[in-house]
């Protein structure tokens, strides 16, 4: 039993990582796909397309910081905590980068259309990422509560 | 095609705008020809056969009704999208009422209700209403009693602009909640086509026209009447 809690605990570190890495893959590609149909629509502001489709990437980044907070000795009285705020962080950076993703396109798609509100169709992209930043951020919190802090 | 793979043909689309503000499609039928080819071939087939039913332009003079009447139902039976179900019985429904209105302006009986006139559900309630001037469909269909007057009064450009606008407004309400699928393609495409159909009404051009028609067809008796 207590090998199964301390493969959990291993899950617990390595998921906000790996969970943060899909969303980020799948929300870039999503963003990335839209540039790439308004690059073919307009003739400038191709750096700005990019850009914007770069936004899902900074939830893996997120994720290597939860990684690295949570990893400590692996031990039965962690090895729980560790899981579950490990796995939720990683779901929540996973969730908000595929999310993004589909703003980041919808914000390119508009924007193409009307430059002029570029700023703001960025708005519920950013808003995404509030979301993201909370889960970030009381992973971080919650995790210096556990026990083996290196 | 996954859902997401609709991502780069739709925002390699140019904004569709407004309908009666455009004199001319923001893209060409070559460009969007172009664009057309990233849908899958089983995706450009299903566009395909929608478009060719729901544009007259498609269909030869030759085409009877009972032809569309059962080219529509194949469609229908076709097609497993509910969505895109719905915009065909919507817009044959649409056809339906404003051929009748059309035939009854041309001063013919009810049609048969025994023949395929006519597509849907108020195929039945046109027969029974023929003598109504909205068929008693001014409920479903608010514009019907416009177009009966503007039919009457003859004013075939007014009559243009009614259905035009009422098939955007009904194409913009159906598209709602879709932006990157299958549907948004589909939706896009029809109003391509009816900017192309508004675009194309040109006064000048069309008497311009109709002079080279009548010089070609005059041709050397010209001199006759000078």
């Amino acid at each position: 039993m207590n090998e199964f809690v301390m493969a959990l605990g291993w899950v617990g570190i390595y998921g906000p990582m790996a969970l943060g890495a899909i969303g980020s893959v799948i929300g870039c590609s999503l963003a990335g796909q839209a540039a790439i149909g308004a690059m073919i629509e307009t003739e400038s502001g191709h750096g700005r397309y990019v850009g914007i489709s770069a936004m899902p990437s900074s939830q893996v980044i997120y994720g290597i910081v939860v990684m690295f907070t949570l990893n400590r000795t692996v031990t039965p009285e962690a090895a729980a905590g560790m899981f579950g705020i490990g796995l939720l962080c990683g779901l929540a950076l996973m969730f908000s980068a595929i999310y993004q993703g589909r703003s980041c396109a919808a914000a390119i798609n508009a924007a193409k259309a009307k430059p002029e509100i570029f700023g703001l169709s960025l708005a519920p992209a950013a808003i995404v990422e509030g979301f993201a930043v909370f889960a970030f951020v009381f992973a971080l919190v919650l995790s210096a509560d556990l026990p083996g802090v290196k | 095609m996954s859902r997401d793979a609709y991502i780069t043909l739709i925002t390699s689309l140019p904004y569709a705008g407004e309908l009666f503000a455009v004199s001319q499609t923001p893209i060409s039928r070559i460009q969007l020809e172009a664009r057309l080819s990233f849908l899958t071939p089983e995706d450009a087939t299903r566009l395909q056969a929608i478009e060719g039913l729901l544009w007259w332009s498609s269909h030869s003079h030759e085409t009877s009704d009972a032809e569309i009447v059962m080219e529509t139902k194949r469609l229908l039976a076709e097609l497993k999208n509910e969505w895109l179900r719905q915009l065909i019985r919507q817009r044959m429904e649409f056809r339906t009422l404003v051929a009748a209105l059309r035939r009854r302006r041309r001063g013919e009986p009810a049609p048969d209700l025994h023949t395929d006139w006519g597509f849907g559900r108020w195929v039945g309630v046109i027969h029974r209403n023929w003598s109504e001037p909205g068929f008693s469909l001014e409920r479903a269909f608010p514009w019907v009693l416009e177009a009966n007057r503007l039919l009457r009064e003859e004013d075939h450009l007014g009559l243009e602009r009614l259905l035009l606008g009422e098939q955007w407004r009904t194409l913009d309400q159906q598209g709602e909640g879709h932006y990157f699928d299958f549907e948004a393609v589909v939706a896009y495409v029809l109003k391509w086509g009816i900017m192309d159909r508004w675009s194309s009404y040109h006064g000048e051009g069309a008497v311009r026209r109709f002079e080279n028609v009548l010089d070609d067809s005059v041709g050397e008796y010209a001199q006759m009447f000078v």
